[in-house]
């Protein structure tokens, strides 16, 4: 099978604190530019007049509708840019199998906090009902795959801030397995009380702007927002003339069972997780032109993951862009991965925002500036809370 | 192309593990303080595993496949009753770890000494199916030659309390006031081939959205649980005839069908 038969990336959207395209979301990261501040005002917590967050700008979803959540919405709206980037409309696609799965941490737990509240105090109204209603109607992957009129397979992976990018392994496999013709993936997630509140009071997040493995790092910020890449196999590409913006050539999973909050210390599933997918695409570290770290910033994350990229993908440049989309929990996975197919596309990889001072402990200093490229395929990788660790391996548009 | 599924071990409970009931398979000091949900789950996956007698040096690299319609509710309460009765910042800090779905990934990773492939699928009712897909992904890509598919579901004391004052707010679901909610868990042990222990071979395995008109029917199984499907499959193969369990309804069309295996 030569790169040309592989799944490849029809169309992709992105919608986060850095850019509303993933263009937009691109030129932010290599500038710098993203929107961190206190989310008062949509969110409840007395935390927030000292932790800020990466947010999706207000104008982007002054539209929203009331009776869908930030997460189906920034979902529908990175899936958009997707198909128009392909060229295609949802319908021209129902002579195909399309499979939806999308990735997420907030929506398919229980997200009605505030209609608990009520129920907690006595105070349900005929709006919690409706809300209620809305949450039982609505998982996610099947969801979106009903907004846009399909009727094949969805999953909604729900591995925490590893959903993404297993969002985006799995929608490979189901092509490659003959599952789908098509696969529309990614992942979405918002700004919550509950993971706000959550990961301040685990002693993680920081009140500063994350400094993805940094000697100074002092710890996480969340963010929120989305994005979406529409899969596709050669021969569906080849009839219906879609574009290519890159391939997914590898997908990697593996479990640590070590720790609730904190990867094994040495990155061992990591490591397995690299390897698997690095196999899966038959490649190896040479070929690898950077990785898109998870690089959260907390002190356990960028150890772990330092440990593992030193032993199986040593001396390959490593970037962490946090430091302008901020940890976007289950859309992490998906909003690298755009990130990453528009710097291989772009043949240029962006300075790791926020990094100032390597820490010796790590033996790894990530970007420092903006760096050009000559190798056409890069590593995107996540670790989730539970010890869920997952990597994929993309190919820039051109290297068929 | 996708291989048919065999079932070599199998387990459900439906009403909560007890401690002394993991006593034939490890420490149960180790699991004092485990969620109910997590303890379920894993008294399930030992028993399945213990069925399908595959050895602990066997599991290191088996998938796990977990299913959990609504996450760990148990847990994510408890968070959300800490924020409203001591405020953000004497929030519980492990109820919101443990109210992530991975946590209980965690529990059978943990104490099954499994690091192979993991994923959760988080989709209310169609969790169990979404579990069941991405195992048959997990083989027919080699992953690993076993995997163990889990759901576990605890019980929502908003929605039963809604369900039995306003039973509108559930259309077109499955569930029912008169209908019993409780915790439920299973575990299935699938490879893509045979084995000396296999006892079922699933032919066919279908997930799909539906834009189709929404039907729905007397539940076979009286509870009410995201895991229904799951209790469902462990009824067919306890009764050990060829089944079709098909269900449709809230958009969702899940569809399989299986018979006992025959050793050629």
């Amino acid at each position: 099978m030569t790169l040309a038969d592989k799944v490849s990336v029809a169309g992709m959207g992105c919608v986060c604190a850095c850019g509303n395209t993933p263009a937009a979301a691109f030129e932010g990261a290599l500038n710098g530019n993203a929107l961190f501040a206190l989310p008062a005002g949509r969110v409840e917590s007395t935390y927030t007049a000292k932790y800020p967050v990466f947010m999706v700008p207000p104008d982007e979803y002054a539209q929203k509708p009331t009776d869908i959540t930030f997460s189906q919405f920034f979902f529908i709206k990175a899936a958009l840019q997707a198909f128009e980037q392909a060229g295609i409309s949802p319908q021209q696609l129902n002579a195909k199998r399309v499979g939806v799965i999308v990735g997420a941490s907030v929506h398919p737990s229980f997200h009605c906090f505030k209609v608990y509240r009520h129920w907690k105090t006595d105070k349900l109204a005929e709006a919690d009902y409706t809300a209620l209603k809305n949450y039982l109607a609505s998982p996610l992957a099947q969801w979106v795959s009903r907004y846009f009129g399909f009727e094949g397979p969805f999953q909604t992976v729900a591995t925490a801030c590893a959903s993404g990018t297993d969002a985006i392994g799995l929608a490979k496999n189901w092509i490659e397995t003959g599952l789908c013709d098509v696969v529309l993936c990614g992942g979405t997630d918002e700004v919550t009380q509950s993971p706000y509140v959550g990961f301040i009071r685990l002693l993680v997040s920081s009140a500063q702007r994350c400094r993805p493995f940094c000697k100074t790092r002092t710890g996480i910020n969340i963010g929120e927002g989305a994005a979406a890449l529409l899969l596709t196999n050669a021969q569906t590409a080849k009839q219906l003339n879609l574009p290519c913006q890159g391939y997914v050539l590898g997908y990697g999973n593996a479990c640590d069972g070590f720790h609730p909050t904190a990867p094994d210390p040495k990155g061992t599933g990591l490591q397995k997780a690299l390897s698997f997918a690095l196999q899966d695409a038959g490649k190896c570290a040479d070929d690898i032109a950077f990785i898109n770290a998870h690089g959260t910033a907390s002190q356990a994350n960028d150890s772990a993951e330092s440990m593992a990229f030193n032993t199986i993908l040593p001396g390959v440049p490593v970037w962490g862009s946090k430091g302008v989309t901020g940890h976007t929990l289950g859309a992490a996975g998906a909003v690298e991965a755009v990130l990453s197919l528009q710097a291989l596309n772009q043949r240029l990889v962006p300075a790791t925002v926020g990094f100032t001072t390597p820490d010796e402990a790590l033996h790894l200093v990530p970007t420092t500036q903006n760096i050009s490229i000559t190798k056409r395929f890069a590593v995107s990788d996540s670790l989730a809370f539970g010890g869920c660790n997952a990597a994929i391996v993309l190919g820039a548009a051109d290297v068929a | 192309m996708l291989p048919k599924l065999y079932i070599n071990g199998f387990s459900c409970l439906t009403s909560d593990a007890q401690l002394e009931d993991f006593a034939p398979f490890l420490d149960v000091r180790k699991l004092r303080r485990a969620e109910p949900i997590s303890k379920n789950v894993l008294l399930c996956a030992l028993r399945a595993l213990q069925q399908a007698q595959v050895p602990p040096s066997a599991r290191e690299d088996m998938g796990i496949s977990l299913a959990m319609g609504a996450g760990a509710l148990g847990s994510t309460i408890k968070f959300m009753d800490s924020i409203i009765e001591d405020g953000d910042e004497l929030s519980s800090p492990t109820a919101f770890a443990s109210s992530v779905h991975n946590s209980t990934a965690l529990m059978l990773s943990m104490f099954l000494q499994m690091h192979g492939p993991c994923v959760v699928t988080g989709q209310l009712d169609a969790s169990f199916a979404g579990a069941l897909v991405t195992a048959q992904q997990f083989l027919a890509k080699h992953l690993c030659e076993q995997v163990l598919v889990v759901i576990t579901e605890d019980v929502n004391p908003l929605l039963q309390d809604v369900l039995q004052k306003n039973p509108h707010v559930f259309d077109p679901f499955l569930y029912q006031p008169t209908q019993k909610a409780q915790r439920v868990a299973a575990a299935f042990v699938l490879s893509a081939a045979a084995t000396q222990h296999t006892q079922f071979v699933l032919h066919h395995l279908q997930l799909a959205s539906t834009q189709a008109v929404q039907t729905q029917s007397e539940p076979l199984i009286p509870v009410q649980s995201c895991a229904h499907s799951a209790l469902l499959l462990n009824h067919y193969l306890q009764v050990k005839e060829p089944f079709h369990l098909q269900e449709q309804f809230a958009g969702m069309l899940f569809n399989v069908q299986g018979e006992p295996y025959v050793l050629p």
